[in-house]
């Protein structure tokens, strides 16, 4: 039989704590209930609280004191509970202990082709693991009063968010967020801006990687401009990144300035690089501020030729062993027929392919010139 | 030469009858029987029990010690029963026709849907979210699932209310406390139901006739 009240209240309900202070809760059981204050204990997070810190207030009333509150196990808050004797639960509180939020910080913004605004930012210190913070990124244009909202949070990582609008050019904006938890709000400071200062852009598109006629040690790269941003008036500046194929390391090439075309040189031959570009819309409608790099554009691999005519390393070369079986079968001959080149043989080619390949190992490193 | 036509019929006939799936010539419609069906909706039920063993365990450990102990089991107090229990007399449930069995399936999940969407709204962590509405897609899955058995069935859908059956803040715990005992409840009661609708499907499964395939031959220039 399900009774109609519930068996005993707690207070505070609920309540909302600063780290390090102090509470003292009472549990008062029910009329409809046979329990007296002797029949109760009490429990926060599962564990019993000593008896030496309880107080019968009244003939059905416990009290329990709590001292020096450490911030909340976790950010449903902690489970302060009423048991009767036999364990049973009669009533429970959730104790929120934690500190007021602390300034966001670190606020970085971006927009894509002038067409949005991206915000990222990061949470004060402290404050934040014990209770639950919200956070709100907050706009208004400088000289018109009216306070915006963000609505699309966590794009680009927990702390952002993005506006979809078209924001106004040319006009300084005001950028903050605010944290807030049950214990207060902590506003960051205002970052001030202007679109045109923080824009990035697409990836340069159709990067093509292509040989250099039969050159070893170059490979041309070209690609177009980013197509968002060409009604615009801008400058664009470019980077190349490459590496090769089973290499981590990338090099870059960093005065491409704002050609569509580029030569890499210095390359090793016969090998798979791996190139990307990205592009920087700088002066924007003639600001001379840097902008924001774009992300890097998709790998495009293209290989480096090999020459048929330098001996190869043993490895690979196929004509080497159709070349190196048609001499075996001449010197073979010269032997039965030619006496007196008997020096003539297999060994001796085999010792001159060996010379040959370690003089080709040093003229064959990336970027030096015999 | 006409003995030779009828031969290539004859042959082509039996490789239809033996080999469906592999001739594309052939227009050929399987009708789902409901056994089928049974068999799905019994296998998204084991599936929502695995899935949900983890949900609850992030849930319970988010609430916090008692709530995440194993043998945590706190009264269900004097608040309107708005969880519809599994727990039914053995008796009783032996005794239920097939569409009372689906029906009782169909409504129990349709209701605790809704209140596990509610609850999707309120939590606070993101990967708790995440998992709820994982979950809730899941859910959703197999109300659906129980609706296309009872209709192959040709039963019908048990009518009821789309959303919560009574204006939220009516039902709504008064405190954090009874809250967090109310998700306790609903998480246990889910997992009650879950156990339940597979020996329900089960028992289906033995009533129900396997599925029935006909199959339409086109004939072809024959």
């Amino acid at each position: 039989v399900s009774p109609a009240a519930d068996p005993a209240v707690i207070s505070p309900q609920d309540p909302t704590l600063l780290i390090g202070s102090s509470l003292v809760a009472t549990c008062t059981v029910s009329a409809d209930f046979p329990l007296k204050a002797e029949d109760l204990y009490w429990t926060l997070n599962g564990r019993r609280l000593p008896a030496a810190s309880y107080t019968a207030l009244g003939p059905s009333t416990l009290s329990v004191a709590l001292a020096r509150l450490n911030g909340s196990r976790q950010q449903s808050g902690d489970n302060l509970v009423c048991h009767s004797r036999d364990g049973g639960i009669l009533a429970g509180s959730c104790l929120y202990v934690g500190l007021p939020p602390e300034k966001p910080v670190n606020i970085s913004c971006w927009s894509k082709n002038m067409k949005d605004l991206t915000c990222k930012w990061a949470p004060g210190t402290e404050g934040e693991t014990f209770l639950h913070t919200n956070y709100t990124l907050k706009y208004k244009r400088r000289w018109y009063g009216q306070d915006n909202t963000c609505q699309e949070y966590h794009t680009a990582g927990t702390y952002s968010c993005h506006i979809p609008e078209d924001l106004a050019l040319f006009t300084p904006y005001e950028i903050w967020v605010e944290a807030s938890n049950r214990l207060g709000v902590a506003v960051s400071d205002v970052v001030m801006l202007d679109i045109l200062d923080v824009v990035t852009t697409d990836p340069p598109s159709d990067v093509h990687v292509s040989r250099v006629g039969d050159l070893e040690d170059q490979l041309s790269v070209r690609w177009s401009s980013p197509p968002a941003l060409k009604d615009f008036l801008f400058q664009a500046k470019y980077q190349i990144q490459y590496r090769v194929e089973d290499s981590s390391e990338w090099k870059v090439v960093d005065d491409v300035g704002n050609q569509t075309s580029c030569r890499l040189a210095g390359l090793r031959p016969g090998t798979v690089y791996f190139v990307q570009v990205r592009c920087n819309p700088f002066s924007i409608y003639g600001s001379k501020k840097a902008g924001i790099w774009s992300d890097w554009s998709n790998p495009t691999a293209a290989s480096t030729p090999r020459s048929e005519r330098v001996a190869c390393d043993p490895k690979g070369g196929e004509q080497n062993t159709t070349l190196r079986r048609e001499l075996k079968q001449f010197f073979g001959w010269v032997k039965k027929h030619a006496y007196g080149c008997s020096n003539l043989g297999i060994k001796l080619y085999d010792q001159w392919r060996v010379w040959l390949q370690k003089s080709h190992k040093t003229r064959n490193q990336v970027g030096k010139e015999p | 030469s006409p003995t030779g036509d009828s031969w290539g019929i004859f042959t082509f006939l039996c490789a239809a009858l033996c080999n469906l799936p592999a001739l594309p010539a052939l227009n050929c419609s399987e009708e789902l029987g409901a056994g089928q069906s049974i068999q799905q909706t019994y296998d998204l039920t084991r599936y929502l029990e695995h899935q949900l063993r983890t949900l609850a365990g992030t849930y319970l450990n988010y609430l916090g010690p008692p709530f995440n102990e194993p043998d945590f089991n706190p009264p269900r107090l004097a608040r309107a029963e708005r969880v519809p229990s599994a727990t039914v007399d053995l008796d009783l449930w032996r005794g239920l026709t097939d569409n009372a069995r689906l029906a009782a399936n169909y409504r129990a999940y349709s209701r605790l849907l809704c209140y596990l969407r509610v609850l999707d709204g309120q939590v606070g962590t993101a990967e708790l979210r995440h998992r709820l509405a994982h979950f809730c897609a899941s859910l959703q899955g197999l109300v659906l699932s129980i609706g296309g058995v009872m209709s192959s069935l040709g039963y019908p859908l048990p009518a009821g209310p789309a959303g919560p059956p009574a204006p939220p803040g009516m039902h709504a715990a008064p405190n954090d406390f009874l809250k967090k005992m109310d998700d306790f409840w609903l998480l246990k009661e889910l997992q009650t139901w879950l156990w339940r609708s597979a020996k329900d499907f089960n028992r289906l499964k033995k009533k129900v006739p396997p599925a029935v395939v006909t199959l339409r031959l086109e004939a072809r220039g024959f």
